[in-house]
């Protein structure tokens, strides 16, 4: 099977996906990720804005007009989208193997 | 208080003013070497600094804004300036502006970019000032050569020792100014490649 070379994606990328499915800025993301992650995961501003930097770069999110002068929005891209999703199958593919193999 | 200090490796600058900050000094402004420092012994600040540039001025803002909403405050770094200082007041002594290994890895790949992209736009400046003859570093191996005066070296006697002495100032600032270029590339270089060495560290 081929697969994408971005694939497995790193925890940071993937929750900044899953946050950016609905439009935010930069402050909103790290709160959004704390919470889906209950607590678990909390960035620091310096890696969420080397993460924005990156995944613009590659087109997985875009910016979108916002109200607020200082701080950009951003969303997932239909490229980002499709990562994510990728990712999602490569996850759920392991835990169905892991449970099959140890009868859990 | 003022202090004046240069550093090339941001961890060292990084722990010099956080120890600072533990003696009660915090940083407060940074123009070119000089670090300012304000006396607030119950401020128990963390200081961090991260190196990035920016295309524009509301990517920097966007930037900052981040920063500010988690508590960071921008002390010191312009748009163009790479580092940008950062400090959190009534802090744990390890928090830190990166929560993972690769965005702290990544801060020495831009330093190192930076100084890469510095020795490549030295070197085309170099080639072309020594191809023109406004610059001849290979002088500096034979200081001879860096005497310019008709046929200084047949004279002798007084007519010599004048002739030279008068001319040793103007020659000691040519072969200056011969090694100035070279000696940006190379030391460029050198802080490049160091840069990358932390990056490549930091990432095992």
């Amino acid at each position: 099977m081929s697969r994408s070379k971005h694939l497995p994606l790193t925890e940071t990328v993937y929750y900044v996906l899953l946050a950016l499915t609905e439009p935010a800025h930069g402050y909103l993301i790290l709160q959004k990720i704390e919470e889906l992650s209950r607590g678990g995961v909390r960035m620091a501003a310096g890696t969420l804005y080397g993460a924005i930097d990156n995944l613009l770069k590659l087109g997985w999110i875009g910016p979108v007009s916002s109200d607020d002068s200082r701080r950009k929005v951003y969303v997932i891209t239909d490229k980002g989208m499709a990562m994510l999703r990728l990712d999602f199958e490569r996850m759920t593919h392991m835990i169905d193997t892991t449970k099959q193999r140890l009868d859990l | 208080m003022r202090k004046y200090k240069f550093f090339v490796d941001l961890e060292k600058e990084e722990r010099w003013l956080n120890e600072m900050a533990r003696n009660g000094y915090v940083l407060e402004r940074k123009s070119g070497m000089g670090y300012r420092f304000e006396n607030s012994p119950a401020e128990r600040a963390v200081i961090r600094i991260d190196y990035r540039m920016f295309r524009n001025g509301a990517d920097f803002e966007d930037y900052r804004a981040l920063f500010e909403d988690s508590g960071w405050t921008h002390i010191a770094g312009t748009r163009r300036s790479g580092a940008q200082y950062f400090k959190k007041s009534q802090a744990q002594e390890d928090e830190d502006i990166f929560s993972d290994v690769d965005s702290k890895a990544a801060r020495y790949k831009r330093l190192s970019e930076m100084w890469g992209s510095l020795a490549a736009s030295f070197i085309p400046l170099c080639a072309v000032l020594i191809m023109l003859g406004n610059i001849d570093p290979l002088a500096l191996l034979t200081p001879a050569d860096l005497y310019y005066t008709p046929e200084l070296w047949e004279k002798s006697g007084a007519a010599f020792w004048r002739a030279f002495l008068f001319e040793t100032p103007f020659a000691l600032f040519r072969g200056a100014v011969f090694l100035a270029l070279p000696l940006m590339v190379i030391l460029s270089a050198f802080f490049s490649a160091r840069a990358k060495r932390q990056y490549r560290n930091l990432r095992v």
